[in-house]
């Protein structure tokens, strides 16, 4: 759709220094909040003693989870509404605030300090001295679950919150009892920090005499803000307006308010004073809730030719000290969504346990489940096809869902919506010269270098998030005749700013740069719907901005008849300008706009749409060529080739961003991010950026990305999302290709992160 | 307390300030430059980087006092008037920036960077950005924006 990328809206301010994320507002004799955090992972609270804390000069409040406003708060409910495993219920543990009586998790806030300034805060802080009595902690999955492991909450006997099972057990137990050929694997998904660049923060302001709450926060959509922040304080969300003008990324973990925001709402209210808090990046290491974290283990059936009769899973999933809002959700039903995955098969069963453990909560980070399950499907066929001594595309080519099946529903009820899956195999083999493999290894080899090729064909549900408002855009129209698009989406660099009003002007026919996009405006029209999550909001607010602009059109026709003193019917729209059909007679519609004028703010030719909740399944086609030195186990990737259908495509530039992003993320997980902790102390030994693999600048130098666009029907931009394709596709696609070339050499197993010093122990091992 | 003296984007600026702010805290919170971002306490982001007399710097990695006297170039002093330096314009044309987070410590780190290398190859570029992290755009764009500002600053 678009031409020439010239750069963002947004680039402006960003490349400029002028951005404002929630950190650089600051409002008149603000006070600065600090949070005293539980240095252990598991103990009762015997005394906080304030009274040293307290005689700090410039020292406001000091609050705890016993001070009777933070006690008040509630936890939001699960998002979890349906039953798991023999109709049992979401049993989510309650969260206070702040530690009550006992810390269950290294990083659990137990005491705020507000203070005239950060350094008298964080002095403070210091000053305060706080009793524990240590108790047992459990930190390892699979130890939690086990009978008498030390227990968490007494409200959720076993540690068990919630069981999840899907598919036809009984059906998929006599398959793999009549198969020919069973696959097995068991593997490690391990626990990933998020770590968007901008550390979390906020600032509250209580307008009494209004009784109005402002905030600032980096969120990943207003209404999700507000309506968590209300379901915590007990404020209406009515009360509460929500400001984010620039958010330095999100990935999934900046959906709700976290623990701390709704104490520093708290305190702008007792202490009559804004109030801004902004974490170090020491905090948002035990305090942003994590990502993935699971141990899996998953079969395949065959039959003698090679054909996949059915699938099954026993997983388990960690939940952190407490549950998110999410984490039961995207790590249970999201993983079983696609458990078939490009693949026609009889029947599949699965079953995940969500396990509480004394760590941070775990939630959405970028596929959150998606990249869980093709991981495991993926390694499954790749390790099927060395079994049966299949070539893997032939074995993959021989069990798709053919391109004519769609819409498609799996043997677990879902309906995927389009796809070729052979078809975008064929375009990356093709690009990646596969057949020609063979003789680049032996090249590699001579060079005492292990090279290996891998590939993952992976489908994914996009369209995130389960509400049932719908998603709604609103245009407006000054009296100038310029026109506003308005939109809750939420964009934490998705370029949101630039690419709606693509998709407005190209639908009204009018250049785009005259149309205004107010993203997220606390001033704007009360418009419903979530942010942006789950590679949904080119789909959902995407839409809804294009058929806000039909709605403009519709409602301009009969003013435009008027003005051309002719009947509506015979008024044609087309390239901004309402004409006379079968004349050269029109009235465009930025004149007929100014014309109209409007009164009191509203406009005739204002119009809002909305797009109801859907969901659209991406797939892809990737394949990774790396290249291993046994001396000292670095991998190092050759090439990465990724064939997408995202189904139509709106800014190519914006897209190539995002897989370019999603890609890295995957490679992130597989060489190295790891939110690892003792398994004794529960301490995060991770908790910097000096311990914590982040990707740097040349992990993955040269990405081929390729288009297989198969239009969704599920929207009218018939878009399928594009945020978590890329890491979906890049965890089994690497780890393929990483075991691929470690085969030779005797390796038959290796989990994630793929560090040096792991695929070197591997090597040596296998010797 | 300390009285602090420096020449910044230009202009000179003196504040009395706590011994223990650092640069970073300084320009965001006395100066209200907040173009430096601060993305975490341990130097490793290069979210802050600015230019002390001349050379890149993470501002992080220094108490106010060291900076004492210098002249301190941040990423809101980077353009000329109107006109972008030709490494804002490259990352902006090449779409390497997503959030914007990290943008002006990696365009400072950039600008700081081709001006000792005025033609660095990819494993020069891949050296040159080891001490800026960034989570969105997977430096694919950002190396490009580098080649490019590069052909553009000849």
């Amino acid at each position: 759709m678009s031409t020439e990328f010239k750069g963002r809206r947004e680039d402006r301010r960003l490349i400029t220094g002028t951005g404002r994320y929630t950190a650089d507002w600051n409002q008149p004799g603000q006070l600065y909040a600090v949070f005293l955090r539980s240095d252990r992972a598991h103990a009762r609270i015997l005394s906080v003693d304030t009274a040293a804390a307290s005689a700090i000069p410039g020292v406001h409040a000091i609050m705890t989870g016993d001070d009777a406003d933070i006690a008040a708060m509630k936890n939001p409910p699960s998002n979890v509404t349906w039953e798991g495993r023999g109709g049992m219920k979401m049993n989510q543990p309650d969260r206070p605030v702040m530690a009550r009586g006992k810390v269950l998790y290294v990083g659990e806030p137990v005491a705020m300090v507000v203070a005239q300034s950060a350094h008298a805060a964080q002095d403070a802080a210091e000053a305060i001295v706080v009793d524990y009595e240590d108790l047992p902690a459990v930190i390892d999955l699979e130890e939690a679950l086990a009978p008498g492991a030390p227990q968490l909450h007494q409200s959720v006997p076993g540690n068990l919150p919630f069981d999840y099972e899907w598919g036809d057990p009984a059906r998929v137990a006599e398959i793999f009892s009549a198969a020919a050929h069973v696959v097995r694997l068991k593997h490690v998904d391990q626990r990933l920090v998020g770590n968007p660049m901008e550390p979390k923060a906020f600032l509250a302001v209580y307008d009494a005499t209004r009784d109005i709450y402002d905030v600032w926060s980096s969120t990943q959509g207003m209404t999700m803000m507000k309506g968590s922040l209300a379901a915590t304080t007990g404020v209406p969300p009515q009360k509460i307006r929500v400001h984010a003008q620039d958010v330095g990324g999100g990935f999934g973990i900046r959906s709700n308010a976290y623990p701390e925001y709704c104490a520093v709402f708290a305190a702008a209210r007792r202490t009559g004073k804004p109030v801004k808090w902004v974490a170090t990046r020491a905090e948002c290491f035990v305090s942003d809730w994590h990502g993935r974290d699971f141990v899996m283990s998953g079969e395949m059936a065959f039959d003698r030719d090679g054909r996949i009769l059915a699938a099954r899973y026993d997983w388990i999933a960690a939940m952190g000290a407490y549950c998110s809002p999410t984490g039961a959700n995207v790590h249970t039903l999201t993983p079983a969504t696609t458990s078939v995955g490009t693949y026609a098969m009889a029947a599949v069963h699965g079953r995940i346990r969500c396990a509480l453990t004394n760590t941070t909560s775990v939630t959405a980070y970028r596929g959150a489940g998606r990249p869980d399950i093709a991981y495991m499907v993926e390694r499954l066929v790749d390790e099927a096809a060395l079994q049966l001594g299949i070539d893997p595309i032939e074995l993959r080519r021989k069990n798709f869902i053919s391109k004519d099946a769609f819409p498609y529903t799996t043997p677990n009820k879902v309906t995927y919506d389009s796809g070729d899956y052979a078809g975008m195999l064929e375009d990356v083999i093709k690009v990646s010269d596969w057949s020609g493999f063979e003789k680049r290894r032996s090249e590699s080899k001579a060079r005492g270098k292990l090279r290996g090729i891998g590939l993952a064909v992976f489908v994914e549900p996009s369209g995130g998030g389960r509400g049932t408002d719908p998603n709604q855009a609103m245009i407006k129209f000054g009296s100038s005749g310029n026109i506003e698009l308005f939109s809750i989406a939420g964009p934490t660099g998705q370029g949101h700013e630039t690419v709606f009003p693509e998709i407005v002007g190209r639908e009204l026919g009018i250049d785009p740069s005259l149309i205004t996009a107010r993203i997220g405006d606390p001033d704007g029209p009360p418009l419903t719907g979530l942010g942006t999550i789950g590679s949904r909001s080119m789909i959902h607010h995407g839409s809804a901005s294009m058929l806000a602009a039909r709605e403009v059109i519709r409602k301009g026709m009969d003013h435009a008849a008027r003005e051309l003193e002719v009947a509506a019917q015979d008024v044609e729209y087309a390239q901004g300008n309402y004409r006379i059909k079968g004349t050269d007679r029109a009235i465009s519609l930025v004149n007929l706009a100014k014309k109209l004028g409007g009164v009191a703010g509203v406009h005739p030719l204002d119009a809002g749409a909305g797009m109801a909740h859907t969901s659209a399944f991406p797939g892809g086609a990737h394949v990774a060529e790396v290249e291993i030195d046994p001396a000292t186990g670095v991998t190092e990737v050759l090439k990465y080739y990724a064939v997408d259908d995202c189904g139509n495509i709106v800014n190519h530039t914006l897209l190539e961003g995002q897989m370019h992003g999603g890609i890295m993320q995957g490679a992130g997980q597989v060489f190295g991010e790891h939110g690892m902790y003792d398994k004794e102390s529960g301490q995060l030994l991770t908790g910097s950026f000096m311990d914590y693999f982040m990707p740097k600048a040349g992990l993955l130098r040269d990405i081929y990305l390729g288009d297989h666009p198969m239009p969704s029907p599920t929207n009218p931009l018939g878009v399928k999302g594009a945020g978590e394709a890329g890491t979906t596709g890049a965890l089994p696609t690497l780890m393929n290709a990483i075991l691929n070339a470690l085969r030779p050499a005797g390796v038959t197993h290796l989990d994630m992160p793929a560090t040096p010093s792991r695929v070197w122990e591997a090597l040596r091992k296998a010797r | 307390m300390a009285k602090i003296e420096m020449t910044v984007n230009g202009k000179k600026v003196s504040h009395e300030v706590e011994d223990r702010t650092l640069l970073a805290n300084f320009l965001r919170d006395q100066l209200g430059l907040t173009g430096t971002h601060i993305g975490c306490d341990t130097s490793q982001c290069g979210c802050c980087t600015v230019h002390v007399d001349g050379l890149a710097v993470k501002s992080c990695s220094m108490v106010v006092g060291q900076a004492n006297g210098a002249e301190v170039l941040t990423i809101e002093g980077l353009a000329n008037g109107e006109t972008l330096h030709p490494v804002q314009q490259a990352f902006s044309e090449c779409h390497a920036l997503q959030c914007g987070f990290c943008t002006p410590g990696m365009i400072m780190a950039v600008s700081g960077l081709l001006k000792d290398n005025p033609a660095p190859n990819d494993e020069e570029i891949i050296q040159g950005l080891e001490g800026n992290l960034c989570r969105c755009t997977g430096y694919i764009n950002i190396i490009k924006a580098v080649k490019h500002a590069a052909v553009a600053m000849k």
